[in-house]
């Protein structure tokens, strides 16, 4: 306690997690200004103006909260407060974030610094911040109750500690989490290595985003709260598909995706046409000896993974969690299945009595990325986006790596569709198809 | 004697042609008469239906009358007219009438004087006596027996007019409750459509491994339940419509050409204002007027029996044929054994019931009307809230539900489902209707004087209603 008294004591405040700052115009003074972000569309990367150098992150559909060097401190502030975040054009939803968004904006620190976050609570009800994974004096862990008292409404909280190691983690509430993380609560945290690291290759294009999920009940705009497990809203960063951005690399890049689950259920992270290694996990960079190419890692409920590969296969390639239901927007869980069901012929009927119906389901869902119906309102179709050769039908936790030859470095603008070279394109046969020949009976 | 005999002669002529001019004056009865009165009897009550009950038509026009209104779809105001032209029974209220009016002016017409002869022999003596002899104390009562034969007879044509009353709002009650239940039976028929097609699209489904057994029999177990209210819903109209056709009194041609509306008349913009209710004044009331027609007869008859029973008193003037003796017998019953007392009793008795019962009837119309005012106002509520609350939400959420379905939120079964389910409640806002009309028609017949039954069912179906809306 002491150390940490003379550590902080430059600061002129009174340390601790349990300082209560009323959010009086003195108290602000020494606050740095809260830096509040609209719009869903990924930020460039932020290049740090003061401390340790580092190659700053990217974070889809998000940003990067700035920080002020004071005294040899990063202070970062944090907002929590109720927010209005599109998770794609046609749907918004009502949650509570930080700083304007859900998720809030990613902290991005190096390897012992030291820092103070001011956390001032805009919510209704009261709220801490827990450091996910990160070694910190015990006071400083955001647990309400057990290591703090909760931040009131209306109050604000300094949290204090070094970055002890590097690595990914990730931020949220521990005061009535399953309310508030349901409601969209959380954000990304990156601890860069104070110099080079053996285990730590330097990523030309380091991406990340928490998965998360939600419960919106179609032509509603907040999530139910009580839901643990039927989620109807699979989202990266609090966007789905086609609201989630391509992750736009250079040919031969170093590519990092750091994935944080703070959702209710595992997520298989697939990537199309690489092979990527596991470089770091929960408790930092992995041994060399353990890293083997994978196409898919399961990314387990409060985990983070950081996958590296080398972006050499130029294309369009899809990376999505492989439940393929969690690539999918909003639908009915207990729809029956229709498939080998004629409706042709009642359609007529039924519509007599429902004008409007259309019959669905008897060839299989395919048609459903085509057909545009009228839909609740404020509610995106089950399966949607446009490629270069039609529908995707597809939504939720997809999006796509485009690897480009002639992507500049350190530009992330949209390069737009891939432009395959003649003859690398499945194509149609033409010739005869014989029937196919069955075996096992004769 | 001749002198006196010739005088009461003389007063006994006058007295008889007297009579028989107030006879021919007062105590006639046309039927056509009776029905005439109804209309002024009842003035807020349908006066342009009953008026056909005065058109004395020949049974062909009648029956053409009825088949041009039977061309068309009828109203509950044609009902009424059909009733009236063709109904049977309507001619039965009319006779029975007569027939009560005529009794009542019999009892006001003087009876006919007795002659007496006698013819007797005796050996060689023939003896021939004549005798023309009357009922004195008849005669002197005679305007006594006419006023009560008077009031006797308006007491019929209120009891005539209250039945007409009593007559018309059954046919307005039958008319809505064929028209309501027409109306939901067709709707019962959507909803047996769309169970059958959540049965059929379940056995497809089974068939093609989609569905097990539990699936399609639940759906299926729909399209049953829907079978049986279907049946059950046709039942109700056909009852309804065969209760109309009797109170209209169509034979079997007539009644295949019955069309009824597709639906009850909508809702009055506004209900009837309470102060509209009560100012109908209580002695224009066909209750209240019937028991004061009935208390002045009581009473009438309370007077003349003042004198019937305590005496009665015959004259008869003899005339014997030798010798050209005449002269005149008294007959006096003499009241040794029996007083009258009893017969006084009995009709002070029957008076003071009807002034008991003028009371009773005075005192109840108040609470009637107030009671079917109710009744009336509520069911007029719960029917604008069933058509401009329930039904618009429902709608919502069947507008809601397709688009539900549209974006693969449900399937097709929750979709058919639903659609019964706007169903059931249009049958529910139908059913308020119904009640609404059925309480109207009985708060008319209140308002003249005639409390109606069918008001307490409609307390009684309301659940009913809002059971529908709620399933």
């Amino acid at each position: 306690m002491k150390s940490r008294r003379q550590f902080f004591s430059m600061a002129g405040m009174v340390g601790g997690a349990a300082v209560a700052g009323s959010v009086s115009r003195v108290a602000m003074a020494a606050l740095p200004e809260p830096v509040i972000e609209q719009g869903a569309q990924t930020r460039p990367p932020l290049q740090p103006s003061s401390g340790r150098p580092y190659r700053p992150v990217t974070t889809l559909n998000g940003w990067t909260l700035p920080f002020r060097m004071r005294d040899g401190v990063k202070e970062f502030h944090l907002v929590a407060e109720p927010v209005v975040r599109e998770f794609a054009p046609g749907f918004k939803a009502n949650l509570w974030g930080y700083n304007g968004q859900s998720p809030g904006p990613t902290i991005e620190v190096v390897e012992g610094d030291k820092l103070r976050i001011f956390v001032t609570n805009r919510l209704p009800e009261a709220t801490t911040i827990h450091w996910h994974g990160q070694r910190l004096p015990n006071g400083m862990d955001g647990v309400t109750g057990l290591t703090q008292p909760s931040i009131p409404p209306g109050k604000t909280f300094v949290y204090e500690f070094v970055a002890r190691r590097p690595g990914t983690f990730m931020y949220h509430p521990h005061t009535d989490e399953m309310v508030q993380m349901a409601m969209g609560m959380m954000g990304f945290w990156v601890t860069h290595p104070r110099g080079p690291n053996p285990l730590i290759d330097e990523a030309d294009r380091d991406f990340c985003f928490l998965l998360n999920a939600f419960d919106i009940d179609p032509g509603s705009a907040t999530p139910r709260i009580m839901t643990m497990l039927d989620f109807n809203i699979w989202s990266w960063n609090s966007r789905v598909f086609p609201g989630i951005d391509p992750l736009v690399v250079r040919l031969g890049d170093r590519v990092r995706l750091r994935v944080g689950n703070l959702t209710m259920t595992n997520h298989p992270i697939h990537l199309h046409g690489h092979e990527f290694q596991v470089t770091g996990t929960d408790g930092g960079p992995t041994p060399r000896s353990t890293r083997r190419y994978e196409v898919t890692e399961d990314v387990a409920v409060g985990q983070m993974k950081q996958l590296d590969f080398i972006a050499d296969e130029e294309g369009d390639w899809a990376v999505h969690c492989h439940k393929s239901h969690h690539t999918m927007n909003a639908m009915g869980h207990d729809v029956p299945t229709m498939i080998g069901v004629e409706q042709a012929d009642l359609a007529r009927k039924i519509s007599d009595l429902v004008p409007g119906y259309m019959e669905m389901g008897s060839h299989g869902m395919d048609e459903m990325s085509t057909m545009r119906m009228p839909l609740p309102a404020n509610t995106l179709p089950m399966m949607m986006g446009e490629g270069p050769f039609g529908a995707l039908g597809m939504g939720g936790m997809f999006s796509v790596v485009k690897v480009r030859r002639n992507q500049k470095r350190g530009d992330y603008t949209d390069p737009g569709w891939f432009k395959h070279p003649p003859g690398t394109v499945a194509y149609e046969y033409q010739g005869e198809t014989p029937p196919p020949v069955r075996g096992g009976t004769r | 004697m001749t002198p006196v005999v010739r005088r009461v002669r003389g007063a006994v002529g006058l007295a008889v042609a007297a009579a028989c001019a107030l006879v021919a004056g007062c105590v006639t009865v046309d039927p056509a008469q009776s029905v005439r009165q109804l209309d002024q009897k009842v003035p807020a009550f349908g006066t342009e239906s009953l008026q056909f009950l005065r058109e004395v038509q020949k049974p062909e026009e009648r029956r053409e009358a009825v088949k041009a209104v039977l061309a068309k779809p009828l109203g509950q105001t044609e009902a009424v007219r059909v009733a009236m032209l063709n109904s049977a029974a309507m001619q039965v209220l009319v006779a029975q009438n007569v027939a009560e009016a005529t009794a009542a002016a019999q009892s006001g017409r003087i009876g006919n004087p007795w002659f007496n002869y006698e013819r007797m022999r005796s050996e060689d003596h023939l003896e021939i006596s004549r005798m023309l002899s009357f009922g004195v104390l008849e005669l002197l009562t005679l305007p006594q027996r006419q006023r009560l034969a008077a009031e006797s007879r308006r007491a019929a044509e209120w009891q005539l007019a209250a039945a007409v009353v009593d007559e018309v709002t059954q046919i307005r009650q039958a008319w809505v409750n064929a028209v309501a239940s027409a109306q939901s039976a067709a709707y019962a028929e959507r909803i047996l459509q769309s169970a059958q097609a959540s049965a059929e699209l379940a056995r497809r489904m089974e068939a093609a491994g989609n569905f097990n057994r539990i699936a399609r029999a639940r759906q299926q177990a729909y399209e049953a339940e829907a079978v049986t209210s279907h049946a059950l819903a046709r039942q109700a109209a056909s009852v309804a419509r065969e209760q109309l056709i009797r109170k209209l009194g169509l034979d079997a041609t007539q009644a295949d050409t019955l069309q009824l509306p597709q639906r009850l008349p909508d809702l009055p913009a506004a209900p009837l204002e309470a102060a509209k209710v009560g100012a109908v004044a209580s002695d224009a009331r066909l209750d209240v007027q019937l028991a004061e027609a009935q208390l002045r007869a009581a009473l009438r008859a309370e007077g003349l029996n003042g004198w019937t029973s305590r005496t009665d008193i015959e004259l008869g003037l003899r005339r014997e044929a030798d010798g050209g003796a005449r002269g005149f017998e008294v007959d006096l019953r003499l009241p040794v054994f029996d007083w009258g007392g009893l017969q006084r009793q009995g009709a002070r008795a029957r008076s003071l019931a009807a002034a008991q019962q003028l009371e009773a009837t005075l005192r109840a119309a108040g609470s009637q009307t107030r009671e079917s005012y109710v009744r009336y106002l509520t069911a007029y509520e719960l029917a604008r809230h069933h058509r401009e609350e329930l039904l618009p939400l429902r709608t919502v959420i069947s507008e809601e539900t397709l688009l539900r379905y549209n974006g693969m939120f449900i399937g097709v079964f929750e979709l058919l489902a639903d659609a019964r389910d706007q169903i059931d409640t249009v049958r529910a806002v139908i059913s308020a209707e119904q009640q609404f009309w059925l309480a109207e028609a009985a708060l008319q017949s209140t308002i003249v004087g005639r409390p109606a039954a069918g008001a307490a069912e409609s307390i009684m179906r309301a659940p009913a209603a809002a059971d529908a809306a709620a399933h």
